[in-house]
């Protein structure tokens, strides 16, 4: 409706001119929204395509069954678990990270030094994750001769905390100074000004871009593959052992010549999905009904 | 257990020459006696100790067993034997259940780097190591190829009404040269009498990714066309003249399969997989054979008595023989002949072992061509040579 408004009336097109420029005012409002079609079309492919292919895999055994040489009674709970540990402990290193990074920038810090700080964790933001896992495999991995889930974890936290901090820091701004100097007025001190005042203020922003961080996480092969490497075995709470995780599963079974663990491979796409979904939609709920009060 | 008795009986009696050889070098003054007892007596050291006291009368007994201790060996490497390998790893710890493995299939050159790397406790490679690869181990270190098994590169395509394809090799290189360019070729026609080719684009894929693969595959097409040998060459990667990559023999195979007029090279099992043709290539003695573990072993048997010593054998391209397959390559598990840990060190040569005996039966269901018989016995043989604190795990 708000759109329809903004075209030309009718009434007002006169001249050849006018016609012509309602014109292209129309073509480019077209094509600006095949353009949006477009952008949106992939997300349904995908999500249609690993729906119908992996559907069919998903049931009791994928979830409770350790792997299989065939694929055949065996599932994807090396993987699941190995996931769930994994990103468990990345977020107990960066979730605090992040945010004490971003208090410090938005709090306490110079201009200058919030800038330089800023600045690297867009960078960080950018890098490849798979340097990442490179990076974490030369001290974690190389030393020690031996392929762990801790580093896994490390690399995973490494990707989340320039996430979780940019978030918070941008969360943390959205504070408005009067709730601050009301506090100081108080006599309140500064720690407690942050705790009880600001980081509550921003509470749910900054769960947002903790979630996104996990959701983030949980979905990445790259850093894990020089790092937890994966793992056939069912690995719990063995961090000096490697541990698989549900992308590397995805990628390893959908690369073999038997169809069985095609099919598992698909199944497990389906899990991540189904949970990196999750994820977006409660963020996007969230946020929703935080501007609609 | 009981048939392949005679065979580790003749096994043994060849382990004990060389036990008695490696000891002599050591300075072992008992080295002559052993050699003429060992098959009798029971073996030495470790493998005597955990070996069940029921099987002390049977030859058998002097096949290693794992410590009892809970161990985990940790692997990598090559994508080709995955399916062999765990099949093999499952059903070694069902038979021993404080043997626990992991093996990652991250590629050959995934798992010759973490070998010389050290973050495994063996690689695997369908390729053996070349000699700068070898060099850039750390010092001190030397690797013992093992071959396992043997996979065959069959040439897939896409055709509409041609259910049987014949090529002969000048063929193949010409389509992955670029220099036949419709499938009507008159030179695609004289290896087709009766069949009539469709006016279609030939489109080549190939693989995008380092493998060995197509190590086999381009080690074929240098071998038969002096053309591709000065263009190309071979290698894990080369500078493909025309076509397109593809990641992965599943890559291939896809890419295949959508595109009517493709060609591409994939390992035997994806083509029967993805239930995609694959073309009957000439060999060496002028016959039209399609891609099959059969034509495989027969490759490696016409070589084998050429095998080389220290196990790293190139592909076997052309071999002689009226049902040899022309491109057949083994694959390898990487070990180290030196164990630091020897629990770890006598898990692995007790399982590689049964892997060479037992475990080859497990291998044409699968997919496999299994070892030919001398092949295997040099692979126990080799066994004999890891060491772990200077003395011979297995004696």
């Amino acid at each position: 409706m708000a759109v329809a408004s903004r075209s030309i009336p009718a009434s007002l097109v006169r001249s050849g001119a006018d016609r012509r420029r309602a014109l292209i005012d129309r073509l480019f409002r077209s094509l600006a929204l095949l353009a949006a079609v477009i952008c949106v079309i992939p997300l349904f492919l995908i999500v249609a395509y690993v729906v119908i292919n992996g559907i069919g895999a998903l049931n009791l055994d994928l979830l409770t069954k350790a792997p299989r040489a065939l694929g055949v009674g065996g599932g994807a709970e090396a993987a699941i678990l190995g996931s769930i540990q994994m990103v468990a402990l990345a977020s107990l290193m960066a979730i605090p990270a992040g945010i004490l990074a971003a208090v410090y920038v938005s709090e306490f810090s110079h201009r200058r030094s919030a800038t330089v700080i800023r600045f690297s964790a867009d960078v960080l933001v950018g890098i490849p994750s798979i340097l990442m896992g490179i990076f974490v495999f030369t001290f974690l991995v190389l030393p020690f001769h031996q392929y762990n889930a801790f580093a896994g974890s490390v690399a995973l936290a490494f990707l989340m905390v320039p996430i979780i901090m940019r978030t918070t820091e941008e969360m943390l701004r959205l504070v408005p100074g009067d709730l601050r100097e009301a506090s100081f007025a108080l006599g309140v001190p500064t720690w407690r000004t942050v705790l009880s005042v600001v980081l509550r203020t921003g509470l749910p922003g900054i769960l947002t871009g903790v979630m996104l961080a996990v959701a983030r996480a949980a979905g990445e092969t790259a850093p894990l593959l020089f790092t937890a490497l994966g793992s056939r075995l069912v690995n719990v709470g063995d961090w000096s052992k490697p541990m698989d995780a549900l992308p590397i599963f995805v990628y390893t079974n959908a690369r073999q010549p038997i169809a069985a663990l095609n099919e598992q491979a698909w199944g497990a796409a389906l899990l991540l999905l189904m949970f990196v979904l999750t994820i977006n939609i409660l963020v996007r709920a969230r946020t929703w009904s935080v501007r609609s009060r | 257990m009981t048939t392949t008795t005679p065979k580790r009986l003749a096994a043994l009696a060849f382990v004990a020459a060389l036990a008695a050889s490696a000891c002599s070098s050591s300075g072992s003054t008992a080295a002559p006696t052993t050699a003429a007892t060992a098959a009798a007596t029971s073996a030495p050291t470790v493998a005597a100790s955990t070996a069940p006291a029921s099987a002390a009368a049977s030859a058998a007994m002097t096949l290693p067993e794992p410590v009892s201790a809970t161990i985990t060996l940790q692997g990598a490497g090559a994508t080709f034997p995955t399916p062999l390998y765990n099949s093999w790893f499952e059903t070694y710890t069902a038979k021993y259940p404080q043997v626990l493995f992991n093996y990652q299939s991250i590629g050959s050159g995934g798992g010759v780097k973490a070998f010389t790397q050290q973050t495994v406790d063996f690689g695997a490679s369908d390729a053996a190591m070349k000699d700068e690869e070898i060099t850039a181990l750390p010092s001190g270190t030397k690797v013992l190829h093992v071959p396992t098994a043997l996979g065959a590169v069959v040439i897939i395509y896409n055709l509409d009404g041609v259910d049987k394809l014949q090529l002969d090799s000048q063929n193949v290189a010409d389509l992955f040269l670029g220099n036949i360019t419709k499938w009507n070729d008159p030179k695609i026609a004289a290896n087709n009498p009766g069949v009539t080719l469709p006016d279609v684009a030939v489109n080549v894929a190939h693989r995008s990714d380092g493998s060995g693969t197509t190590n086999a595959f381009t080690t074929y097409l240098d071998t038969v066309s002096p053309d591709w040998h000065t263009k190309v060459g071979a290698g894990k990667e080369v500078q493909w003249p025309v076509g397109q990559g593809a990641a992965g023999n599943d890559g291939v195979a896809g890419a295949v399969k959508q595109i009517p007029g493709s060609v591409g090279y994939v390992e035997l099992q994806y083509a029967t997989q993805a239930k995609i043709a694959s073309a009957l290539i000439k060999n060496a003695d002028g016959n039209y054979v399609p891609g099959s573990t059969d034509g495989v072993t027969a490759a490696a048997e016409a070589i084998a008595a050429n095998f080389p010593a220290d196990a790293r054998q190139a592909p076997i391209i052309n071999g002689a023989g009226p049902t040899t397959y022309p491109i057949a390559s083994y694959t390898y598990l990487l070990l180290y002949q030196d164990q630091t840990d020897k629990n770890k060190g006598q898990d692995l040569v007790a399982f590689t072992t049964w892997a060479l005996t037992d475990g080859q039966a497990m291998e044409a269901g699968l997919g496999y061509a299994p070892l030919p018989a001398p092949v295997q016995q040099q692979a126990l043989d080799s066994l004999h040579t890891i060491t772990s604190g200077g003395a011979p795990i297995w004696p």
